[in-house]
């Protein structure tokens, strides 16, 4: 059967008819070529294009988050016991081996591994494999230009930002650095900020290996040089505390805060004494204790840095440095705040003794103070802009000083292991190497650790690692080259001549001075005797000059140079204007 | 009627002012920048198609533009078309200042 549906819809319904016709082709813009135009161009030939056949990279740069890692281990002593043998019980234990010792499986592998072994043990008694080739080669002259390069970045992990201001390396190896933080600004330390100081491994940066956790915060920190798991810190309520790493982060001694020093404790040392317990101390209150840390309720010696020595505290000299050489146990030196050098002998019997001579110093506190490890005679110093380099002999004036930086030096050391090399920190953030057997007047190397201004500076005993502090607390550790830290062929000699060369010159320096002093004395008091006699003698006309201020005098001679000129001048000038001349000229009398 | 055959044809004069219209605005007294050719051939084409369709006629529309430099070469264009003739259009300006031609073709097909 077949369904037929019609579906009608209207031809108007369906859109518009079309009615498409041809359009012959039209030509729409006739624009014919024109010479003339060409002429404004101007040809180029010939046409240098680069062609690039190799391939086009984009570099980018991301950088990940820190990847925290942290080490931890387990000391498997024996295992692999079956299910139902108790490792705990011996008889069970013993039953199980005596077992598998009559298996033959066992017993022939035994045999097998048996002659492996001893294979490779006859093979490692005839290889020494830690052996060192060439030893007998001499190290040649390095050459290169000194260098050094950042190691590792020890980052404060508090948010709250503190200065490092001090760091001191474990005695045994470059494995340990201990370092002090503080905030010394004046009234800038916030109430909520961090007292914690730390203990870094120099291999990892991302957490420190121990936290010191003292009652105030620590502006010093140094590990005892006898026993390495002893740290004393000083800290900026005055008071002296010690740290043992066995026994944890809180300090095991601490001082008694009315014993104590009344201001930060700057500087902390330990002294050479049989049971290696003894420190001293030293603070801006113009005080430097000694203690034994067996017993730190009381100081043992007590020292005040009165500059009458007079023993007043009111006249003491705030210290800001300490020094002190194991080879020269009774001495130490002093750094003040006031910028003076005091060298003292503990053997004294008063504080008056004790205080053996006073150096004039910097125009500053003297941030660092250092004698040379090889001419312990010798000592560097550190203030304003200066590093100073003084002898023990000449008390007036140093033998030899940089020139002034631009930016405040803020502390220094000796290389441990060349005479003639020391490195300082200044407020840009820069570490300078000077070797002033090479260079007196420039640094030999000058690095920019960081942006910020850098506290603090400590060389490994090695001489090749550098540790660095700065003011928001992030501590570089900079490895130096080769040349830096090999004492160079007859180093030791050339220095001690420089340094004699350098004391004589002063020496002979500061005899003429006195001299001249001397004379200038004599003439006076041979004036006021013939005065009345010999008014008119020149050489009293010449003393008197000399005795007159220089600065006096040297105006005096400048004003007569253009007197000079100015008469001069005026014979060569116009009447009206030599008048006018005149008039200056005795206007500028007058001024005089 | 007459009302209504003027607005289903294309009117050549009105298109060509818009065209005019759209390259002053676009090109104005601009001297010829390679790299800004790119920018001003779509904004012509852009605003004659916008001010076209705001006539609100029943057309498609096909614009194109072309930019020379006046550096002396000749150009030369033409079109043919198949479509009806009654309604249909087409209208091509040619716009030039010192450096550059520019020509702009509109179509207009009706519905």
């Amino acid at each position: 059967m077949e369904i037929v549906y019609v579906y009608t819809k209207k031809r108007s319904e369906f859109g518009r008819q079309c009615n498409f016709t041809d359009r012959s082709a039209e030509l729409h813009i006739n624009i014919m070529p024109e010479e003339s135009e060409s002429e404004n161009f101007i040809a180029k030939n010939p046409i240098d294009i680069g062609v690039q056949v190799s391939k086009e990279y984009s570099e980018h740069e991301v950088n990940t988050i820190r990847f925290e890692t942290e080490n931890r281990s387990i000391n498997h002593v024996e295992g692999g016991w079956p299910k139902d043998v108790n490792p705990l019980e011996p008889e069970q234990t013993i039953r199980y081996r005596k077992k598998v010792e009559k298996d033959e499986l066992y017993m022939n592998t035994v045999v097998q591994l048996g002659n492996v072994m001893e294979h490779v043990i006859k093979q490692n008694n005839a290889i020494d494999i830690y052996e060192t080739y060439f030893d007998d080669m001499t190290n040649e002259e390095v050459e290169d230009l000194p260098t050094a390069k950042t190691i590792n970045v020890f980052r404060d992990p508090n948010p709250v930002q503190r200065t490092a201001n001090h760091i001191s390396w474990y005695i045994d190896g470059p494995k340990k650095i201990a370092a002090s933080y503080c905030n010394l600004e004046f009234k800038k330390a916030r109430s909520d900020a961090c007292v914690d100081s730390y203990i870094w491994d120099v291999e990892n940066p991302n957490k420190p290996e121990l936290t010191l956790k003292p009652i105030s915060p620590l502006v010093c920190i140094e590990f005892n040089p006898k026993d390495t798991h002893v740290l004393v810190g000083g800290c900026y309520n005055g008071q002296v505390c010690i740290f043992d790493t066995r026994k944890g982060s809180q300090p095991v001694e601490i001082s008694l805060i009315e014993k104590s020093h009344r201001d930060p404790a700057y500087k902390t040392m330990w002294v050479q004494s049989k049971t290696g317990s003894e420190f001293f101390s030293s603070s801006t209150d113009g005080q430097v204790l000694w203690w034994d840390y067996r017993k730190l309720q009381d100081p043992i010696e007590t020292l005040i840095l009165d500059r009458e020595k007079k023993g007043d505290i009111k006249n003491a000299y705030g210290a800001m440095s300490l020094e002190y050489e194991s080879t020269m146990p009774t001495k130490f030196m002093v750094g003040t705040e006031q910028g003076y050098i005091i060298n003292c002998n503990r053997r004294g019997k008063s504080d008056a003794e004790k205080i053996a001579h006073i150096y004039p110093g910097h125009y500053g506190p003297v941030y660092a103070l250092q004698r040379n490890p090889f001419f312990p005679k010798n000592f560097l110093t550190v203030g304003d802009w200066t590093a100073r380099i003084w002898s023990e002999e000449i008390k007036e004036d140093c033998i030899m000083w940089t020139k002034f930086h631009m930016s405040y030096l803020s502390d220094a050391q000796w290389s441990p292991v060349r005479p003639g090399v020391f490195f300082t920190t200044k407020m840009d953030g820069t570490l300078d190497v000077w070797d002033f057997l090479f260079k007196q007047n420039d640094p030999t190397l000058n690095i920019q650790v960081c942006d910020e201004p850098l506290y603090c500076l400590r060389a490994q005993d090695h001489g090749r690692l550098i540790a660095t502090g700065s003011q928001s607390g992030t501590i570089t550790l900079l490895e130096l080259s080769d040349n830096l830290c090999t004492m160079q062929r007859n180093e030791k000699n050339l220095v001690s001549t420089m340094f004699e060369r350098e004391t004589r010159r002063e020496k002979i320096l500061e005899g003429r001075i006195r001299e001249l002093k001397l004379k200038e004395k004599e003439k006076a008091g041979g004036i006021h005797d013939g005065a009345d006699k010999e008014k008119k003698d020149e050489n009293a006309e010449e003393a008197s000059l000399k005795e007159v201020d220089p600065i006096e005098k040297a105006e005096k001679d400048f004003f007569k140079i253009v007197e000079e000129e100015k008469a001069k001048r005026k014979k060569k000038m116009d009447q009206n204007e030599s008048n006018t001349e005149n008039q200056t000229e005795k206007n500028e009398e007058k001024q005089n | 009627m007459e009302d209504n055959a003027e607005d289903t044809t294309f009117v050549v004069d009105e298109v060509s002012t818009i065209i005019k219209d759209a390259i002053e605005g676009s090109i104005g007294g601009n001297a010829y920048q390679q790299n800004k050719v790119n920018s001003w051939t779509s904004s012509v084409v852009e605003t004659c198609l916008n001010q076209l369709t705001k006539l609100g006629k029943p057309f498609k529309y096909i614009v194109t533009c072309v930019i020379m430099q006046k550096n002396g070469a000749g150009l030369h264009t033409a079109s043919s078309c198949f479509w009806d003739n009654t309604t249909d259009g087409s209208c091509t300006v040619r716009w030039e200042n010192k450096t550059m031609y520019c020509i702009v073709s509109v179509f207009g097909l009706s519905i």
